[in-house]
């Protein structure tokens, strides 16, 4: 007969914490009665893990069916659906939100730059008449002077 | 285990989201312990069978349910459990109280095999008492997991255990001093 006070049973199947198994076991090193109970405990036990497990007999496999298959609201939570409903959204939403085109105002903005850019071409051409001018100036001068018309 | 874990919570989430191929993986990883359970609880090889499709489709069903991927394990051998005892209580005539220590087959030489023995003396047990066996010394389950699988009190999950130890000590013991001559010739 065993000492009540040791759960043998949670010993041997390894329900005990650390310290009352460090507790049972020098209990187990003084007293027969304990060794002879977990001795035949550990030998039903090793008994029991000679039962052999059987293979299953057929695979247990599932298709993707109706019973399976998501249900409609489900296929919103999916990344891509979500993610190609954000790009139709924004797509739809700069659609709808962005802004009237004001023609007038375009054509306001286009007559000044017209107007910009023949001033610039005017300046542009007041120059080039300029350097044209002394290019003829100067080649009066020499003439004049090859001819002996004026003296240096 | 580790890593076991790791993985069936991946293919738990990826169950969850309507993957089949991801589920059956799991399946995989499951029947063999799940066959093994319900068959040495009900006796049948068809019938084991037959209950683990069930408990695989029940649990493919209701896996939005599961809260915690780590109790996977204790989940399924709670469904499992109940649709074992759904089928022994149909399987029962009515009134009949399961078998206990003492039936027809008590008295009965065991066989000579060990594993026959102990396939012979798990089957002596109550219902309740092999199930305690079968979820601790074959799925290792501790004995508060046990507990939410059986929907029990952790104590009345040991007395069964402890119960059942006792008896399959007696009953093995002819066939234990048996194996232990031959060992020792």
């Amino acid at each position: 007969m065993s000492c009540p006070s040791y759960d043998w049973k949670a010993y041997a199947l390894g329900e005990l914490d650390a310290n009352s198994r460090r507790e049972a076991e020098a209990h187990a090193a003084t007293c027969s009665a304990c060794r002879d109970e977990l001795a035949e405990l550990r030998l039903t036990l090793d008994a029991l893990s000679t039962l052999r497990e059987e293979e299953i007999p057929r695979r247990i496999a599932f298709v993707s069916d109706k019973v399976f298959e998501p249900r409609w609201w489900q296929n919103f939570l999916k990344p891509s659906f979500a993610a190609g409903c954000m790009v139709a959204a924004a797509i739809l939403v700069h659609a709808f939100v962005r802004p009237a085109v004001d023609e007038a105002a375009i054509q306001t903005r286009i007559d000044k730059a017209l107007v910009q850019v023949e001033q610039r071409q005017a300046k542009q051409m007041e120059a080039v008449d300029s350097v044209l001018k002394m290019i003829d100036k100067e080649n009066r001068f020499v003439y004049a002077r090859n001819a002996g018309l004026v003296r240096e | 285990m580790i890593f076991r874990e790791v993985e069936d919570r991946d293919l738990i989430g990826k169950a969850k989201r309507g993957d089949v191929e991801a589920y059956n993986l799991l399946v995989s990883r499951w029947e063999k312990r799940v066959f093994n359970y319900l068959l040495r609880l009900v006796g049948h090889r068809e019938d084991a069978l037959d209950l683990s499709q069930d408990v695989f489709l029940k649990a493919y069903q209701n896996l939005p349910k599961l809260d915690a991927a780590e109790k996977f394990a204790g989940w399924l051998f709670r469904i499992a459990h109940n649709e074992a005892f759904s089928l022994l209580r149909k399987r029962r005539p009515e009134g009949e109280l399961p078998h206990e220590k003492g039936s027809s087959e008590a008295g009965r030489l065991l066989p000579m095999e060990l594993s026959l023995a102990v396939d012979s003396a798990l089957r002596r047990l109550s219902e309740d008492q092999r199930e305690a066996v079968l979820l601790k010394v074959y799925q290792g389950f501790k004995f508060d997991e046990m507990a939410e699988i059986l929907g029990c009190p952790v104590s009345t999950v040991k007395s069964r255990l402890y119960t059942a130890l006792d008896l399959l000590k007696t009953t093995l013991s002819p066939a234990l001093s048996l194996s232990n001559v031959r060992g020792e010739s």
